[in-house]
């Protein structure tokens, strides 16, 4: 195992070497880094030309020129020795610093995306297998096949005038028009019905459930002036928690295992009291105040269904944790939505929350919580844009995956000896069609870090796409590289990664040293 | 979006976006409009540009990308800015710059009492000096071939000018430096002005070890002029200097020692977010200018324009100028109801195609020909009339409409005789040769493309065969003047300002006489031209090579740029500028409602 | 899924009635199941279409086609160049879908776009097809030093990014006549060189697939019979193993071929792709998306065109997906409750699975559903995410 694991590394080492010396020679040969100053009238043409030339010490070939960036580059490896030379870029920065600042861009943008459209992908595959050829899968395929057709560009004119420009407009007078109301209801109902599955009569009974309840909350909202005061309280906590403590102990557990259908109850309970002890603490919040209490919820759902115990004590324990955490999710949503009023009031943002451009509002101020909205409008629609055309690949592919696994010998014989259909699908089959999903989301984790070029140029974020691209523009290597040796790097470490966590998820593939 | 602004920033002359990017001047020059007099003190503004910040020195070689320059003339004020109408507005409350005699050719530079950086040191001639130094290029004495002496300063700008200059004469208050010429200089005033003052003498000394000004001042004062062919070993103290001038001000974070951003202009910048955004603040010393109406400037930079449409549409931004495009500007004005106001107007670049002196264009007729194919109109038409209904094709190859000589110019150049398509006139002229005519452009430029097409079209009515010698961005440039092609279709800059740029285009011999244009006429009023500092005078001449440049069937000019800025209804005081400066020209009449 | 999985309360098996059962031949199997697959039929019909359309109506290859006007032509504006064509009236109209800014004709732009699109879309999949197979094939047949080679290699095409790469190639392509006959060959077919250059870089995700499904059909009794009979290895490759793994690679091909529009389209966006005056649909989209808002025709006509052949050919793929794999039963979990004995038929047949030398993801088809497959693990923005 050892000896592999170094084999590949050393191996990866050198394929990296080739490849950057390639990669190298290649953006030297992209275009000609003199090409602005070419038509230029003025007599310091040649001066100007001179300039660049030393910057990018075009007077040296390119291949040579690698060595004397690869003699930097190399230091970067020495431990501690904060020696790390990767050049400098047009601007007079150097490429360590705007990788850093350009990492922390691109991660934000698009780690939220990818960890969302994996989760909806995967749930979505698997609806869509366990309902092959029916209207709802044919309808989710063909929503994937269009919003993966789409370019990306276009997706994101069409969310920024609607989902920023018209919400906003819509904020300023937040009242939903009783047709509207009625409109989205219908829909809603529509969507459900199709969802549903089941006989004509299920489907029907659930249209009708979702239109009554769409149209009815949105009445209430538009009542209320909801979407300028959000807020859930602890009563809406405590019902929605009693739902989320259904549907994990259905999922987890099973309807039947009564003491963790109790233990996911208790947890909501405690969850309710605690929403009104923690109030004054939030208003002092800090991210690692949340995490630590993020953990404390998970702490007091393992504590509740130890306590609770029963024939399966890891099961209660399970199901009450993930309840407790999701309700604490709730009271830190509740608290963001008490904290919508003074955001939306910010003399910097001016009634106008999401964002079309940047990743934050210029020179805002305030408490965790605005600074926290400020960033969740600045990134929704960039999010949602990600989400929209990389969701394909994840649906697609985990149907595939779960319809294989479903025919499986195995599966016939867990169904055989009278298992549930919950036991058989969660236990049998999506635990092992997880395998392969896993090693893809390894290697999409890789090709994250560099950056989404189109979907940064659209909403004016400068991350990792953005510094590649502007390299590439302007004939430059040095930021190019530092971009390239990122992304190589973590793809081919993840890329391991991959492997070796497949080896050990399926035990009959194995590593031979 | 960046790729196409990239192309289309073709012949934007770097030194005219210096030294047009005057500072902060005079508000006797312009009384401010009745609107900004109605709007309140105070409030801020979000202007949107396309590249991000990143330098505080926008006058070397690296640094001088339009925001940098931008940034700078807000926090500097000079001797002098350039308003809206081209015109040269002195700012008498910074300091006085007289001509003291014209031959030989003396200026006196005085900075008024009062005048200070924001940490408190006075702005003083040896703030002047440093300017000088880095701008002649004095004590450069570098020889590229032979790889020996020093390059000091590495200055973007035009240096023959004030290159003509010696060490100046210094008053002994500090405070006034007179420069002398050794030849009359067309573009002296202008000369010393980058975006006003902007780098202060005391922190370079500072930097460089020396004890004060004074000490900087008798540095400079002891070495002689650089010559090339005599170089002498490095002075490291100016080295040290220098390398600071040209690299110490880089950043894209605000710099944790304040001396690297002082200000002596209206703003002062507050906070930098790396490539995300840029703010300033009031200066509140400042009282020697025109004052800002606006507490807080903010820049974001958003590439695209589309981006930028709904930025502006969401209001996210205050003030934006996006890439001028029909579809933008429509878009714009279909905001005017929610009270965007949109100004369109022409910018100094324009279009033109040149033909060769040589190959199948060797011969006037076939030349003159090919001009009278040429659909000028059609192509103003169809590629600039949707962003500009007011749009005519450019009957001048060295004036622009905004200039006041151009209607004179016009009239007796012989622009007359190519208003519209004559193709039986080229029929005629042709004598029914069918020569065959290699079009080069940028391929990757959408107008040039169209108007390639267009040209295409019609001359091949007229008998000629064209052949697409389009080529991509990064080869069409280095393809100049190389001869593989017979006509070419690109952009120049008009600087505005200043003649200096016109025989560098036009005269025998020169780098950027791409066809080859040779008139001994022409070279020699354009010698005259370059040391001719009456106004009038120049303007004459200027009318006198236009006429010889249509005689010789040249080529034509076609349409200028458009540029088009939008501002939301916050904000008043914002006016239209043709040229690099754009809408900053006037920020301080920027008001909030 | 989660009342659904778990409220059911009947549990068993379910296969739909099989089709081997008749004894037909794979081809036979293949077709039918194909021909049951609604997506896959409509995206073949309209595919079809939309392939003579693009075809015939500007010509192609000097060969003139019906439509008045080609793609370069320059006609007066009419009607301000908005579109022509009405539906309540079934008329086409002078200029049915519009015209750009200069007066060209965007029917017959789309034409030439949609052509051009659907040859590098080919050109691509025969390319990427082509090397994908040999280059897996030989890995996974013959293993040892030539598998490793080749595996390394594809491992450095995986890492360096496409966008450079198209980056090169659009600046060749801008030259003229200097330079070698590759720059020629590129400044005149622009649009075949970028097809040949992206297939030149997407065949690795297929040839990992194929490289595993050798690995595994290797192994079995079939190809031991085979060259005990003493089959020639080329033989066995090609007559005993390649057509065990064709619906593997049919399905990975279509798909390569779609996100190749999609491809070229974020390509021409950054400015690296097909250069006018010959156009793209991928151009002509990002040409006009500052005319979305004022004259949309100009954009959603070729943007329309996109996402049909993409959709088109996604469920084509998917349709092909669906009837090669033989393990594939239609799976139905309330007729199991209908039919018991269904159960009863061949068992299904895994993959065998080797000791191999590196872990491997060998029978899983993942990269299928990586319609982006040639993305794996670099920055290119290729898909314009």
């Amino acid at each position: 195992m050892v000896t592999y694991i170094f084999r590949r590394l050393v191996t990866a080492a050198l394929i990296l070497l080739g490849a950057s010396y390639f990669v190298y020679l290649l953006t030297a040969a992209s275009g000609d880094p003199l090409e602005q100053f070419r038509a230029n009238p003025t007599p310091q043409k040649q001066q100007l030309m001179d300039a660049r030339t030393e910057l990018l010490q075009l007077d040296t070939p390119a291949p040579l020129r690698y060595f004397k960036w690869f003699g930097g580059a190399v230091q970067c490896l020495v431990p501690f020795a904060n020696s790390c030379d990767l050049g400098k870029n047009i601007a007079g920065q150097p490429i360590t610093d705007a990788l850093g600042a350009a990492l922390v861009q691109t991660l934000t943008l698009v780690t939220g995306a990818t960890v969302l459209a994996i989760l909806i992908g995967i749930t979505l595959g698997i609806i869509t297998a366990l309902r092959q050829y029916s209207t709802l899968d044919y309808g989710v395929t063909f929503m994937a096949f269009l919003f993966f057709s789409l370019p990306i560009f276009w997706v994101a004119v069409l969310l920024k005038e609607f989902g920023a420009i018209g919400f906003n407009n819509f904020l300023r007078n937040p009242e939903v028009p009783l047709s509207a109301s009625l409109g989205i209801g219908v829909v809603a109902g529509a969507l459900t019905a199709v969802a549903a599955g089941g006989p004509l009569k299920r489907r029907l009974l659930a249209g009708a459930v979702a239109f009554a309840f769409v149209t009815a909350v949105l009445i209430y909202f538009s009542a209320t002036e909801w979407f300028k005061k959000p807020g859930l309280g602890p009563v809406l906590i405590a019902i929605a928690g009693a739902g989320i403590a259904f549907a994990v102990t259905l999922l987890s557990a099973g309807l039947k295992n009564r003491k963790a259908l109790q233990s996911a109850l208790i947890a909501v309970g405690v969850g309710v009291v605690l929403y009104f002890l923690l109030q004054p603490l939030l208003n002092e919040a800090t991210f690692l105040m949340i995490v630590l209490l993020a953990v404390a919820f998970v702490l007091i759902g393992l504590a509740i269904g130890y306590l609770m115990g029963g024939y399966d004590r890891g099961q209660s324990m399970r199901a009450a944790a993930i309840t407790s955490f999701l309700v604490g999710f709730l009271i830190l949503l509740d608290r963001f939505m008490q904290a919508w009023p003074t955001y939306f009031n910010n003399s910097r943002v001016r009634g106008r929350p999401i964002a079309t451009i940047g990743a934050s509002t210029p020179n805002i101020q305030g408490d965790f919580w605005v600074l926290g909205l400020d960033s969740f409008t600045h990134l929704i629609l960039p999010t949602l844009a990600l989400i929209l055309i990389s969701l394909a690949s994840y649906t697609r592919f985990t149907r595939a995956s779960m319809l294989e696994i479903m025919n499986m010998d195995y599966i016939r014989t867990a169904r055989a000896k009278g298992l549930s259909e919950r036991t058989v699908v969660m236990r049998h089959a999506f635990r092992n069609a997880l395998i392969p999903i896993a090693t893809i989301v390894a290697f999409d984790i890789g090709a994250l870090i560099g950056g989404a070029v189109i979907t940064e140029t659209v909403f004016s974020v400068r991350g990792m796409g953005f510094l590649f691209l502007d390299g590439i523009e302007h004939v430059d290597p040095n930021p190019v590289m530092g971009v390239f040796i990122c992304v190589a790097i973590t793809a081919m470490v993840f890329n391991l990664i991959a492997d070796l966590a497949y080896s050990a998820l399926d035990p009959r593939v194995r590593v031979k040293a | 979006m960046r790729l196409g602004r990239i192309s289309k920033a073709v012949g934007v002359a770097a030194a005219a976006a210096i030294a047009l990017s005057a500072c902060a001047g005079n508000s006797g020059g312009t009384t401010p409009s009745t609107a900004a007099a109605a709007s309140k003190q105070g409030g801020s503004a979000t202007v949107v540009e396309v590249n991000a910040f990143n330098t505080f020195n926008p006058n070397t070689a690296d640094g001088n990308t339009d925001i940098n320059s931008k940034v700078s003339y807000a926090t500097h004020s000079g001797f002098f800015y350039i308003d809206n109408k081209l015109n040269v507005v002195r700012n008498e409350k910074f300091g006085k710059m007289e001509k003291v005699s014209d031959d030989p050719l003396t200026v006196k530079y005085t900075i008024n009492d009062g005048v200070k950086w924001s940490d408190g040191t006075p702005v003083t001639a040896a703030d002047l000096v440093l300017q000088w130094a880095a701008f002649s290029g004095y004590y450069n004495d570098a020889n590229a071939e032979a790889k020996t002496g020093t390059s000091y300063f590495s200055y973007a700008g035009d240096p023959t000018g004030i290159a003509l200059t010696d060490f100046p004469e210094l008053g002994d208050d500090g405070r006034t430096m007179t420069l002398k010429y050794s030849k009359p200089f067309a573009d002296w005033e202008i000369a010393l002005g980058g975006p006003g003052i902007d780098i202060p003498a005391h922190v370079l000394a500072k930097k460089a070890g020396l004890a004060d000004t004074k000490a900087f001042i008798d540095l400079l004062k002891g070495m002689p002029r650089g010559d090339a062919k005599a170089p002498k070993p490095v002075n490291t103290q100016l080295k040290a200097m220098a390398d600071m001038w040209n690299t110490g001000f880089d950043t894209k974070t605000l710099p944790a020692d304040p001396n690297l951003y002082l200000s002596n202009g209206p703003f002062i910048v507050k906070s930098l977010n790396q490539d995300q955004s840029l703010t300033m603040v009031k200066n509140k010393d400042y009282n020697w200018g025109p004052e800002a109406q606006l507490d807080e400037i903010t820049v974001r930079y958003i590439g695209e324009a589309p981006a930028q449409v709904q930025a502006l549409k969401n209001g996210e931004a205050d003030i934006i100028a996006p890439q001028a495009s029909a579809d933008t500007v429509e878009q714009l004005k279909a905001l005017e109801s929610q009270g965007v106001s949109v100004d369109v107007g022409n910018q100094l670049a324009y279009d033109h195609i040149d033909l060769n002196y040589s190959g199948p264009f060797a011969d006037k007729n076939v030349r003159e020909a090919f001009m009278k194919a040429v659909p000028r109109a059609d192509i103003v038409d169809k590629i600039v009339k949707k962003l500009d209904p007011k749009a005519a094709p450019l009957d001048s190859q060295l004036f622009v409409p905004d200039q006041a000589p151009y209607a004179d110019s016009v009239k007796n150049n012989g622009s007359s005789a190519y208003q519209g398509v004559d193709i039986e006139g080229a029929k005629k002229l042709l004598n029914g040769a069918t020569p065959e005519v290699r079009i080069m452009y940028n391929k990757d430029n959408p107008n040039r493309v169209d108007a390639y097409s267009l040209i295409s079209e019609s001359a091949t009515k007229a008998g000629f065969k064209i052949v697409d010698g389009g080529l991509g961005k990064s080869d069409w440039g280095k393809a100049l003047g190389d001869g593989t092609y017979d006509a070419t279709i690109f952009g120049w800059t008009n600087s505005g300002v200043g003649v200096s740029g016109v025989p560098q285009i036009f005269k025998s011999g020169n780098d950027s006489n791409f066809n080859k244009f040779s008139d001994p006429a022409a070279d020699k009023l354009m010698d005259e031209l370059i040391v001719t500092t009456d106004k009038s005078k120049q303007d004459e001449l200027i009318q006198q090579i236009d006429k010889m440049i249509w005689d010789s069937a040249y080529g034509l000019p076609l349409f200028q740029s458009v540029g088009v800025d939008a501002y939301s209804d916050r904000i008043t005081g914002v006016k239209y500028m043709p040229n690099q400066t754009g809408v900053w020209w006037n920020f301080w009449e920027w008001a909030q409602k | 899924m989660a009342e659904d999985a778990g409220s059911r309360t009947w549990a068993a098996a379910g296969i739909e009635p099989v089709l081997e059962a008749k004894g037909l031949s794979q081809g036979q199997i293949v077709r039918k199941r194909f021909l049951g697959h609604s997506g896959a039929i409509i995206g073949l019909v309209v595919f079809a279409l939309i392939f003579v359309v693009a075809f015939t109506s500007v010509g192609y290859m000097g060969i003139p086609g019906w439509w008045k006007y080609s793609h370069t032509e320059v006609s007066p504006l009419v009607n301000g160049g908005a579109p022509t064509a009405s539906l309540w009236l079934p008329a086409w109209g002078e200029h049915p879908f519009g015209q750009d800014r200069i007066g060209r004709d965007l029917f017959a732009m789309t034409m030439r776009g949609a052509q051009q699109s659907i040859t590098i879309m080919i050109v691509i999949g025969l390319i990427a097809g082509l090397i994908g197979v040999v280059v897996g094939a030989l890995a996974g047949y013959f293993r040892g030093w030539l598998e490793a080679v080749l595996m390394r290699l594809t491992d450095i095409i995986i890492i360096i990014p496409a966008l450079l790469l198209a980056a090169v190639m659009a600046q060749m392509a801008g030259r003229r006549d200097q330079g070698s006959w590759f720059a020629s060959f590129a400044s005149t077919n622009g649009v075949l060189a970028l097809g040949i250059f992206l297939g030149l870089i997407s065949w690795v995700s297929l040839a990992r697939l194929m490289r595993g499904e050798f690995l595994s059909l290797r192994e079995r009794e079939f190809v031991d019979a085979a060259r005990i009979s003493g089959a020639s290895n080329a033989r066995i490759i090609f007559k005993h193993i390649l057509p065990n793994a064709v619906g593997v690679l049919i399905v990975n091909v279509t798909l390569t071929m779609s996100a190749a529009i999609l491809t070229e389209t974020a390509l021409s966006y950054l400015g690296v792709g097909v250069k006018a005056p010959d156009t793209s649909l991928g151009l002509l989209i990002s040409q006009n998306q500052e005319a979305f808002a004022t004259r949309p025709w100009l954009f959603w006509f070729p943007g329309m065109f996109i996402v049909l052949i993409c959709l088109s050919i996604n469920f084509i793929g998917d349709g092909l997906r669906d009837a090669f794999d033989p393990r594939q039963k239609k799976f139905n979990a309330k007729k199991a409750t209908e039919h018991p004995g269904a159960a009863a038929q061949t068992s299904v047949q895994t993959s065998a699975v080797t000791a191999l030398d590196e872990p491997e993801r060998n029978g899983f088809q993942h990269d299928d559903f990586r319609p982006d497959g040639s993305a794996d693990g670099t920055a290119d923005g290729t898909r314009g995410q």
